[in-house]
């Protein structure tokens, strides 16, 4: 960086209107340059698990633990394309949150560092990166189809997961969420097509594999844009739809339904959030600081109480809510091979925008 | 003239303006797109066609693609009625009112997106207002009635008629008074008047707004995914879905790259049919415009329930966002609302949580950046390029619409990966990662919009007055500043609050490019809005629309409040000489040759 | 003082003037005169400085001016709509050459209020807005912001057009006024042959980018070189080959005969006027004078008659008419 005429000018012009608004942050300290530009400072911390309050947390968190942070908060896919996008010139220090899927991207880029946390021996090591230990697990949450027990009668509920679109009497009845540039989505994608992996099958999947994701979104209904799915579960435009198990219980609270979950023959696609060292940080001691305070048993732990999250760590785990261990334990794990879905996802998720989605 | 160049030449200030421009396209427009493009078309250096084929063969993407182009191209025709009859109705016919008329119409300057379509949604929609009182009288109607195709050009046709009421009017303003009374004098009627004279004289501008509205029509994203509903979706979401995948990048960019080819060609077309009959006033001495009054009775009661009805049309929306705004949000998404929902519970998340202004300061400032950055060097670049007709403007001139055709996610993209590294373009400096990148971004997407409304500010300047300045001895600088500038500062003022307008909430550079320190707006709204266990995103949502309309509207206050005072001032000082020769073009503009080059 | 020598113009294929010889004295009130499209103010915008032709040189006080821009060749000019600066009051305007001259305040207002004086501008209407001044005085204004700087000359292009026409008179005679007054060179571009003949000490009569002729007013008038500028510069009869046989004169020419060489009564000192014979078949009446059409052997003869202490002739009667073959212009 020779010129930094321009960009301090912008830094002090953006800066000093802050602080004439009275509202000056106290990370101010990294001006310009901060991010991976240099050692000392603000750590960055990317991640796309930062709402309901939890970025709050855990910046407050850390920084009772002595650790300097600021959130940015994206969506995963976009979050994962700005990392790779910067990769020459890092922004940020420190990722956490995103799924399997994305952290394959990013170690495929070659935008993520191994680093082997203090608390590696606490996590199941398959959870994560087992070949390289690049990324390493921190929570867990299962994608599950659910109903409103109040208004779907237990003897209508679906055996399995599949014979929503294999049935003529669900079409139209349960939600699909159309917009695959998302995580979830994409997971329930893999998820669908996991099990039909088929070597000279068009992007290694079968065409039965295919026909399910034709049925998939040809019987559904597809979401609606600012309409979350348990108001369209409570007004009966749906009776089923695909959500993370962790927003249960606040929808249950907030709709008044009961939610019961659909069943599924090989189990249902499960989430792991990762958390990772960017590749290029000029903060990397901060940056192993920081994963090594917030997978301990300890943070996750606290975490779980506060988020109803399922931790990884296994020591961890013995303080999350008992509603979110039993929920967690009576679904099944579906065996997804994530370097392979990371290989053909953006194959996949083409394929299907182009040809299968409503 | 003879020799344009030479011409440019003699003038420092074009050479400076020339070569300022051909460095900000080179180094903004051109290097980083191109470099995107390479990477996205030639994988590994060897060609990839298959985005083609892959686009070809697929029936959803040519569904689509179909639907954006026939929305475009209803929305240039519903778009044009409507606004055309808005900008009447409050600036050309005596309407009891039309200062009410006008700022219902005028609500489009402050909201659009999600919240326009949410808004639509709630009335018409499935549990909407009007569907259910619809459905009282008529049990056996479709409650989702409201959507597809005919709603989609309904709600974006009444969302977008901006431009009309912005840019059509102050034409409207400038029309020869003595052509109509010429023509009333010999008996023509209120509707042949409108016909032959009032509706020609506006041609260039109808022409260069429904531009911007085929444009707005291609780009639709949110109208057509909420109330779209599986008949008609159009091609936008499937641009941004595949613009997010490095993999499928390809079959975005080819996608846009299309779009891109189909607003040149309405560009091209719009401007032919322009130059077959420019439509100069050949008055000397022009009267200002007085409002008529509508002689067939009958007639004057349509024009007036019409008007009154669209009023509610426009103001509804708004109205319901700031209801909105106060309810909780299980009420509003269920659709059922009494007394008690009201709150200021989603007030107090907004406002309650720590550091809230900090996204509202960092995005006016930045918006406010770009915006002023964008119109003051475009004022020169448009003059130039206005002025001078030659091969070397002309491709600037397209050049400079390069953002016009690649979707902002790609744009943002490509910054950050073409100045990752120390660039000699930009004296050897990183941007990526640096507070002035998005800036950069911001500046880029506005180039064409801003470029196009200040060249049509230039153009009706007559060029007598640049000489006069010349002759008595003034640099162009000079005369710039002095002469040209005060004539298009209307303009140019209208032109900065839009563009700041639009930029407060942008997300989709931002998300790129943002400085970790210096979260912007649309960033923090999408934050507070989004996870699994926030069920009041809807509520908050409309806060925030809130406080962005109040800022907006303080915006266009300042640009367009003052200035219509300052109007009625000087109509004031008019009225007592009723002579204006000035202002009115005696010329055709350059470019355009008249049959006498005097 | 202005010389165009050999200049060619051309608007891309367009030759707009093809070769223009022209000398324009020191002092004078020089004047060009042709229909719209003759390439009357292409002429005036080159020497202006606008547009540099493709061809020629031209000469101001002796020197090549073609390359010299414009504000350094000491010209001012009114154009036709008066390009007034509409942002600016009358005062600002006036004094925006001074302005740019980083003249000083007190020297800038001496100057403006003098100007503004001599154009008969007043301190009241200084202060306003331009677009409150009616035509006239923003004509005014125009002049005085272009004499402000003492220009060596003076170019108009057709300043008058814009005004009524009883205005247009007056300040046609205003206008001559401070010319000879400053005694600055002028050069006026006009279609109107009457203010022409009136304001001008030597005209150029333009017609297709060529002068037809160069001359002073009555050189203009009553020896008009050329078919087109006579037809061009005051009223005429054509006459027809009979009549023209009758007057002894060649059939086969083109020829015109002004109407006021047509006489209803026969001069002493005419003693070559041919008398003929005719019906009235109109008569039109302007106060000072009226213009009567008489059917002479089936062809129609225009004449005016100042009718000072004579009894005004009635439509159908008959009347003698004394013609001065020597007055026929013949082409």
């Amino acid at each position: 960086m020779r010129t930094r005429t321009l960009p301090a000018a912008v830094t002090v012009l953006v800066a000093t209107s802050l602080a004439l608004a009275g509202c000056a942050p106290a990370a101010e300290s990294g001006g310009s340059e901060s991010g991976g530009g240099e050692p000392g400072g603000t750590l960055i911390v990317y991640t796309n698990s930062n709402s309901d309050g939890r970025g709050e947390w855990v910046t407050a968190q850390a920084k009772e633990a002595g650790i300097d942070i600021e959130i940015v908060g994206l969506g995963g896919a976009d979050l994962a394309n700005r990392i790779v996008a910067e990769k020459n010139n890092p922004v940020g220090d420190v990722v956490f949150g995103l799924n399997n899927m994305f952290f394959e991207t990013l170690k495929s880029e070659e935008a993520i560092t191994a680093y082997e946390p203090a608390w590696a021996g606490e996590v199941d090591e398959a959870a994560g990166d087992p070949d390289d230990g690049v990324y390493w697990p921190l929570v867990e949450q299962a994608i599950v189809t659910v109903y409103d027990t109040n208004t779907v009668d237990a003897a209508d509920v679906p055996d399995s997961v599949a014979d929503l679109w294999n049935e003529d009497k669900y079409k139209g009845r349960y939600e699909v969420n159309t917009v695959l540039g998302q995580a979830t989505p994409q997971l329930i994608l893999a998820g669908l097509l996991s099990d039909y992996e088929d070597e000279d099958g068009d992007l290694g999947i079968s065409d039965k594999g295919w026909n399910q994701v034709k049925g998939y979104f040809q019987n559904g209904s597809p979401a609606v844009e600012g309409t979350d799915l348990y108001a369209r579960l409570s007004r009966g435009d749906v009776d089923y739809g695909a959500i993370p198990s962790s927003g249960i219980a606040s929808r249950d609270a907030e709709y008044g339904t009961v939610t019961g979950v659909v069943g599924a023959d090989d189990g249902v696609p499960y989430v792991t959030e990762q958390i990772s060292v960017i590749t290029g940080t000029k903060k990397e001691t901060a940056a192993q600081e920081f994963i090594d305070w917030f997978g301990s048993s300890e943070v996750q732990g606290e975490f779980a109480q506060e988020f109803s999250s399922y931790p990884v760590n296994t020591v961890a785990r013995e303080q999350a809510l008992p509603a979110v261990v039993e929920l967690m334990e009576s679904l099944p794990k579906q065996e997804l091979d994530f370097a392979l879905i990371r290989e053909n996802i953006s194959g996949w998720v083409e394929k299907t925008e182009l040809e299968y989605l409503p | 003239m003879r020799s344009p160049y030479r011409a440019m030449l003699r003038s420092p200030l074009v050479i400076v303006v020339s070569v300022a421009v051909v460095w900000f396209i080179a180094s903004f427009l051109v290097f980083p797109n191109v470099n995107l493009l390479v990477t996205t078309f030639f994988p590994g250096g060897q060609f990839s066609g298959r985005s083609v084929e892959k686009l070809l063969s697929s029936e959803r993407a040519m569904t689509s693609l179909w639907h954006s182009l026939l929305l475009a191209i209803t929305l240039s025709i519903t778009v044009n009625v409507v606004g055309i009859f808005i900008v009447l109705v409050t600036k050309y016919f005596e309407i009891r009112g039309a200062r009410v008329l006008f700022l219902g119409y005028a609500t489009t300057l402050i909201y659009g997106g999600i919240v326009l379509a949410a808004g639509y949604n709630f009335i018409y929609g499935r549990y909407g207002f009007i569907t259910a009182a619809v459905q009282n009288v008529f049990p056996d109607i479709d409650p989702n009635w409201f959507s597809g195709y005919f709603a989609v050009v309904i709600v974006m046709t009444f969302a977008t008629t901006t431009n009309h009421m912005l840019f059509l009017s102050s034409a409207l303003a400038k029309i020869d008074y003595q052509t109509i009374e010429a023509a009333r004098n010999m008996g023509a009627s209120t509707g042949r008047i409108l016909w032959r004279i009032v509706l020609p004289a506006l041609r260039p501008m109808i022409f260069a707004v429904t531009v911007l509205t085929f444009l707005i029509g291609l780009g639709a994203l949110t109208a057509p995914i909420v109330l779209g509903g599986t008949d008609f979706q159009t091609i936008a979401p499937m641009i941004l879905t595949f613009s997010k995948s490095s993999s499928s990048r390809d079959l975005a960019a080819l996608l846009a790259i299309i779009l891109g080819l189909a607003t040149i060609i309405v560009l091209a077309v719009m401007n032919r049919v322009e130059k077959s009959g420019v439509y100069f006033s050949v008055a000397k001495v022009a009267t200002p415009l007085q409002k008529q009054r509508i002689r067939n009775p009958l007639a004057a009661v349509v024009v007036n329930v019409v008007s009154w009805l669209l009023f509610v049309v426009y103001a509804a929306p708004v109205l319901l966002i700031v209801m909105f705004s106060f309810l909780d949000s299980t009420a509003v998404i269920t659709g059922t609302i009494a007394l008690s929902d009201f709150t200021l519970a989603n007030y107090g998340t907004v406002l309650g949580t720590p550091a809230v202004l900090r996204p509202f300061i960092v995005s006016v400032v930045y918006s406010a950046l770009a915006s002023l950055i964008v119109v003051g060097g475009l004022l020169f670049v448009a003059r130039v390029i206005q002025k001078y007709r030659n091969r070397f403007t002309t491709t600037l001139e397209y050049l400079l619409h390069i953002p016009w055709i690649l979707p902002t996610i790609l744009i943002a993209l490509a910054l950050i990966m073409s100045f990752d590294k120390p660039s000699p373009l930009v004296g050897g400096a990183v941007l990526t990662g640096t507070t002035v990148i998005l800036l950069v971004a911001y500046i880029v997407v506005k180039v064409p919009f801003t470029l196009r409304l200040l060249k049509a500010g230039f153009a009706s300047i007559p060029d007598s007055l640049e000489d006069a300045a010349r002759i008595l001895g003034a640099k162009s600088l000079f005369t710039f500043r002095r002469v040209l500038f005060p004539l298009v500062l209307p303009t140019a003022a209208a032109i900065t609050a839009l563009n700041f307008n639009s930029l407060l909430d942008d997300y989709d550079a931002a998300v790129f490019l943002y400085h970790p320190l210096y979260e912007p707006l649309g960033i923090a709204i999408k934050a507070s809005t989004e996870g699994e266990n926030n069920l009041d995103s809807m509520s908050i949502t409309f806060v925030y629309t809130v406080l962005l309309m109040i800022i907006m509207a303080i915006t266009m206050y300042l640009v367009y409040g003052r200035s219509a005072q300052l109007r009625t001032r000087k109509a004031h000082g008019r009225r007592t000489r009723g002579i204006r020769v000035a202002q009115i073009p005696t010329r055709a503009p350059v470019g355009h040759a008249p049959d006498e080059r005097r | 003082m202005i010389t165009f020598d050999n200049i060619e113009v051309t608007f891309g294929e367009h030759v707009a003037i093809p070769d223009l010889n022209l000398e324009i004295n020191e002092g004078e009130f020089f004047t060009l005169l042709g229909p719209s499209g003759c390439g009357k103010t292409t002429a005036l915008r080159t020497l202006a400085g606008f547009i540099e032709p493709s061809r020629g040189e031209i000469y101001i006080d002796g020197k090549a001016a073609t390359r010299l821009p414009s504000e350094k060749r000491r010209v001012g000019m009114v154009f036709q709509n008066y390009a007034l600066f509409p942002s600016m009051t009358v005062r600002q305007n006036i004094a925006f050459g001074l302005a740019v001259r980083h003249t000083k305040k007190d020297e800038t207002n001496r100057l403006v209020d003098e100007i503004a004086d001599q154009v008969e501008l007043t301190t009241e209407q200084l202060d306003k807005n331009v677009s409150e001044l009616s035509g006239g005085q923003q004509q005014r204004v125009a002049i005085a912001r272009a004499l402000v700087l003492k220009p060596r000359i003076l170019l108009l292009d057709e300043p008058l057009s814009n005004l009524d026409a009883k205005l247009r008179v007056q300040l046609r005679e205003q206008l001559k006024n401070l010319q000879s007054e400053l005694g600055i060179t002028t050069v006026y571009v006009t279609h109107d042959q009457e203010e022409a003949l009136t304001m001008s000490d030597r005209i150029a009569v333009f017609n297709h980018g060529v002068i037809e002729q160069v001359g002073t007013p009555e050189q203009i008038y009553n020896r008009s070189n050329t078919e087109f500028v006579c037809t061009f510069v005051g009223a005429n009869n054509r006459l027809a080959p009979a009549l023209l046989s009758r007057l002894g004169l060649d059939a086969a020419r083109p020829s015109y005969l002004r109407l006021e060489k047509v006489s209803l009564v026969r001069h002493t000192d005419a003693a070559a006027s041919v008398p003929l014979t005719g019906t009235i078949s109109e008569r039109s009446y302007h106060g000072a004078f009226s213009t009567y059409s008489v059917d002479v052997d089936g062809s129609d003869l225009r004449v005016t008659s100042s009718e000072t202490g004579v009894t005004p002739r009635a439509v159908g009667s008959t009347v003698e008419l004394f013609v001065d073959p020597r007055a026929v212009l013949q082409y």
